[in-house]
């Protein structure tokens, strides 16, 4: 299939060469099955197949794209597609910079996160996998839903000014297994993020459900009073949260819009806790790296907070040539970000609870509906989700409804914490909105942050 | 190519499908042109053709989609499939309330096709837009102009046969810019429209639009001189820019009856309603009237029949403060009647809507409306409030998994003391328990302060579908509320 895609690109390619016009080709194709349970059935079982074409026209100042949804055979078409890109940029309106097209100086080939055992799954392995990760847990009020969304990604990348492409193609699975009481409401979540086949373990995930679920039904859950809070945050909790510091925090281009609470004058500082290192590192298969960026540039391990001082901003090619900035390597769909442990042995649920402790400790796994109040102060707002654990000062174990916080990211990553655990674990945050993009942080699995407060707090679920 | 489409459903039914149904896309066009601080960041356009079926097997769904029409028998039969698996794995068979068959066309209301007009003239409003918003306080302004077109071809083995004509134009104005402090801040416009009229190039009113970048720059420069609001509890008084977000995050989404059953646990969450709560649970004061109509002659909520074939229609959602209906398709109709052993739906709400080929129809909104009442003008719901702050615009918006509470952050807030403003905040936000909210709305709007306002990108299911609709609100006041957090 490769040297089918990049034959095609190559002809495009010629094609595009008698346009008059500098023409870069951008090829995705998703074959994605997405299997989704609800009230403890099979509730949708779908597949696509889906190849996209994107064309970009420049002509000096001037840039248009044109996409299509197409097929390897449609060639015809595909070259349609360059003559419009190459129209529509005739009427454009010059850029006030002028934007880099690169040159691609080799034939750059990366499948080394595909795994076809994965992409291959049948219908019956997945149910056989669910089935698994459910077991002895459902009843007739304990319902299981979630979703098992496996697929193979393909990126592909061509232009007028040189013969040579970038291909990359990743295999991804992202699987969520939840159980919620239909009557009571509450509702606790395993997850799982995969590259290849064999890092799926639905026995892992019906350990986590199991403890969960042993919680919440031996434990009546009560209302928190507003206040501040020692919390842990799961995996979920702590990708959700940083991954909105790339768009509030270390962005170049938005940092120069007024977009962001960190500036120019901070780079080189200690902004965050001294135990917080965040890295991205296109080295970790797990988060489905791109190893070249769309311009050609070889990625390396490039350290944005390093023990907690704000190495600098990244800034993709367009961002760059707009606001005068070299650029990072990173005009790509995803970064491949990487939270280092800490010293925390606590690895499990379980290592969790008993953990020694002289004030209760709230646990938040997963953070629902995070929005951005103040760009400038960094201060975001969510409300916990899926099986929030009390870990009172006592040693037992309450069951809070959920709360809402209103913080700002440089209080939760900054001096308030106390701890990460030494164990990381890729926690997918991959969207299917569009085209198929699959993404993953690896992150602590638990973060411990002193004196958050709780802004609102739920009487019920 | 219906013909071949034609005899693929029935080959299916063959194989022992209960329904079986198709959407081809002949094309869907979209363009989108986005300029910000005077660079056409963005002039794209983008099209796609294909096909997406659904099969119904032994009560349970199979999907399958592919743009490649070559080849129609593997895709149905992995549709098939698709289903065939499911099917081992049922609680609830799938049933599908009763519908008529159809042969029907819808086109939604356009004078001018917008992807008729040249180029240039799109790119040149769009300059002259940017150079009106180039004004004093404003560091960052952005402009765009999005356009949808698109036919869908509809058939099911139940004999319904229905083509559509979409058209869609959706544009924004905005500026930023930055306070003392160096906090940013934000206002901005969208077109919209009064619910009637037609929704192609000629919404593009350049005099409107220049009104309205006078406007938002003014307002802008007011906030980034005022004070911070303040924390405490007092009224709010939502002007439509505020309100339709508050009406489709806690009434729309609420109400979707898929997340009520329970379709939407593992991603977009539940519903703090029950079945239970037809006809009986008060969601609001008595001043709340609330309806899914999708039957407003112009909004992207309009679309003459969803996408389970059945005609658009308008649902009351609550009635005077009392919940008594909920958006609707043909399948949660009967799960839902079925659970709670009553008929609490008559059929199918219309509401089942797919973002494209290559995804699944589910509840969507359509036009969440809030009924215009009988409090007067805006000026006369603000005399009449003693302590209040008048709110605009969309900022941040977070709400609960079950969609119980809600924060909001809005662009710009108006301090209203006994009776009259008296001064503009910053940074304004407010929060609340969704019942409790609504049951506070002691002030509606007449219909002077009703306003249909476009939304081109609200988000749900997986995988992930986009979908456009409208919300058609009046100006609401809510009683103590807690602002400033």
């Amino acid at each position: 299939m490769k040297d089918s895609i990049l034959q095609t690109l190559g002809q495009l390619r010629e094609h595009a060469l008698h346009t008059g016009c500098q023409i870069a080709l951008f090829y995705h194709e998703e074959d994605s099955y997405l299997m989704r349970f609800a009230n403890s059935a099979i509730s949708l079982n779908t597949n696509e197949h889906l190849i996209r074409l994107q064309v970009t026209a420049h002509d000096g100042k001037k840039r248009a794209s044109f996409s299509l949804i197409t097929d390897l055979s449609q060639i015809d078409e595909m070259k349609r597609g360059i003559d419009t890109a190459a129209e529509m940029v005739k009427h454009s309106q010059p850029l006030t910079y002028q934007p880099t097209i690169p040159v691609y100086g080799e034939t750059f080939v990366d499948e080394t996160g595909y795994d076809p055992a994965l992409t291959q799954m049948s219908n019956e392995e997945k149910l056989r996998y669910f089935n698994e990760a459910a077991k002895g847990l459902e009843t007739e009020d304990l319902r299981l839903s979630g979703i098992f969304s496996s697929g193979a990604n393909t990126v592909a990348l061509i232009n007028t000014e040189s013969e040579h492409a970038l291909y990359f193609k990743t295999s991804d699975a992202q699987v969520t297994v939840v159980l919620a009481d239909a009557t009571k409401k509450w509702e606790v979540i395993a997850e799982q993020s995969a590259q290849k086949r064999s890092e799926l373990d639905p026995g892992r995930l019906q350990q986590e459900l199991a403890f969960l679920v042993k919680q919440h039904v031996t434990v009546v859950p009560q209302q928190l009073p507003l206040g501040s809070y020692d919390i842990i945050f799961g995996p979920a909790a702590t990708a959700e949260m940083l991954g909105t510091m790339s768009w509030i925090g270390y962005n170049g281009g938005l940092m120069k819009r007024g977009y962001s609470f960190l500036s120019e004058g901070e780079v080189g500082k200690r902004v965050f806790s001294g135990k917080l290192t965040l890295v991205d590192d296109p080295a970790r298969l797990e988060t489905y790296p791109f190893k070249v960026d769309f311009m050609g540039i070889p990625r390396k391990r490039y350290p944005i907070i390093q023990d907690g001082v704000f190495n600098g901003f990244i800034w993709s090619q367009d961002e760059a040539d707009e606001f005068g900035a070299e650029p990072t390597g990173h005009t790509v769909t995803h970064e491949s970000m990487v939270v280092s442990g800490g010293d925390a042995a606590i690895s499990s649920l379980a290592d969790l609870v008993q953990l020694p402790r002289e004030k209760d400790i709230l646990y938040i796994p997963f953070l629902h509906y995070m929005n951005i109040v103040n760009p400038s102060k960094g201060i975001i707002t969510a409300s916990s989700r899926f099986g929030s654990l009390l870990l009172k000062k006592d040693g037992s174990v309450g069951i809070p409804f959920n709360v809402r916080l209103t913080q700002s990211l440089l209080d939760v990553f900054g001096d308030k914490v106390e701890w990460l655990s030494q164990e990381s674990v890729p926690y997918n945050t991959s969207a299917s909105y569009g085209a198929r993009n699959p993404t993953a942080w690896i992150v602590p699995r638990f973060i411990k942050v002193n004196d958050l407060e709780i802004s609102h707090s739920n009487p019920s679920y | 190519m219906l013909q071949e489409i034609k005899q693929q459903i029935a080959r299916i039914k063959g194989l022992g499908a209960t329904y079986v149904d198709a959407r081809w896309y002949p094309f869907e066009e979209t363009q989108g042109l986005f300029m910000w601080n005077g660079n056409l960041k963005d002039n794209t356009y983008s099209r796609e053709s294909g096909i997406g079926t659904r099969v119904l097997y032994h009560g349970a769904w199979g999907f399958s989609a592919s743009s490649d029409l070559g080849d129609l028998a593997s895709l149905f039969s992995r549709a098939f499939d698709n289903a065939r698996i499911a099917a081992t794995r049922v609680t609830f068979p799938v049933r599908l309330a009763d519908k008529e068959a159809l042969q029907a066309k819808f086109a939604s209301p356009c004078k001018i096709d917008p992807f008729e007009v040249p180029l240039a003239d799109k790119v040149s409003f769009l300059k002259k837009m940017d150079e009106q918003l180039d004004q004093k306080g404003v560091e960052q302004r952005i402009s765009n102009l999005d356009f949808i077109r698109k036919q869908i071809v509809f058939v099911d083995s139940e004999e319904t046969e229905i083509e559509k004509r979409i058209t869609e134009v959706f544009s924004r104005l905005e500026v930023h810019g930055k306070d003392a402090q160096g906090v940013t801040h934000e206002r901005k416009w969208r077109v919209g429209q009064q619910g009637a009229g037609t929704r192609g190039w000629e919404s593009i009113d350049e005099e409107l639009f220049s009104q309205q970048s006078s406007r938002i720059v003014q307002e802008l420069n007011q906030v980034l001189a005022a004070d911070d609001c303040p924390k405490d509890e007092r009224s709010v008084i939502l002007l439509p820019g505020i309100m339709w977000l508050q009406t489709h995050e806690t009434i729309g989404h609420p109400l979707e009856l898929d997340r009520i059953l329970g379709y939407e646990l593992s991603f977009a969450g539940g519903s703090l309603v029950t079945l239970n709560d037809f006809g009986t649970l008060r969601y609001g004061s008595e001043k709340l009237t609330a309806r899914a109509d999708a039957t407003l002659p112009n909004s992207p909520g309009s679309f003459g029949y969803d996408d389970d074939g059945t005609p658009c229609r308008n649902n009351l959602l609550i009635d005077k403060g009392i919940l008594v209906g909920a958006i609707t398709g043909r399948q949660m109709v009967e799960e839902a009647n079925a659970k709670a052993g009553r008929k609490i739906f008559a059929g199918s709400g219309g509401c089942n809507r797919a973002t494209a080929f290559y995804r699944v129809p589910i509840e969507r909104m359509t036009n969440i409306n809030v009924d215009p009442g009988q409090d007067g003008t805006l000026d006369d719901i603000v005399k009449g409030t003693e302590r209040g702050v008048v709110l605009d615009g969309e900022r941040s918006w977070s709400i609960g998994s079950n969609r119980e509470q809600f924060h909001f952050a809005t662009e710009i807030g108006w301090l209203v003391q006994d009776g009259e403003i008296v001064k503009v905040v910053k940074n304004p936000t407010y929060k609340g328990d969704t019942l409790r909210f609504w049951n506070s709305l002691s002030a509606v709007g007449d219909e002077s302060t009703w306003q249909v306002g476009f939304v081109d990108n609200c988000g749900k299911g997986q995988p992930n579908q986009i979908m456009q609709m409208g919300h058609a609100v009046p100006v609401c006041r809510f009683d103590r509320v807690t602002i400033g957090e």
